[in-house]
């Protein structure tokens, strides 16, 4: 489990790949298979797990939001960060921070 | 001109099953 660490804008975020992803009415559910949890994503957040198909920055998952989205970048940045980093804490995505130190959930 | 969907917060809910 990760402790009370921080996502930047910088860090590249990639999916975990013992996850079990479906789509339910319009939300992604995820079951993980390393801690046997079910996760409802929603709407954004599925949008946001789309995203994560390759490495990508989470400036860049801010970027492509802010293109299919009505919200401010301040805003966007802020809810996003707080999702990933919810993801990384339940070892659903790793974090590969711009020190290229990867870190595994 | 592309109209823009509506921002709902990103939240994870972790389901209880």
């Amino acid at each position: 489990m990760i402790e009370s660490q921080t996502i930047a804008l910088t860090d590249f975020i990639s999916p975990c790949e013992q996850n079990i992803v479906s789509d339910m009415d319009g939300e992604k559910v995820m079951l993980s298979i390393r801690n046997g949890k079910y996760y409802n994503l929603g709407t954004v957040g599925g949008r946001i797990w789309d995203s994560l198909g390759s490495t990508i920055s989470a400036r860049q998952i801010v970027d492509l939001l802010m293109a299919e989205y009505d919200v401010e970048r301040t805003v966007c940045e802020q809810h996003v960060i707080s999702f990933l980093e919810h993801l990384w804490k339940e070892g659903l995505i790793l974090v590969n921070q711009e020190n290229s130190i990867s870190i595994h959930a | 001109n592309q109209e823009k969907k509506a921002w709902q917060q990103p939240a994870l809910e972790v389901l209880d099953v």
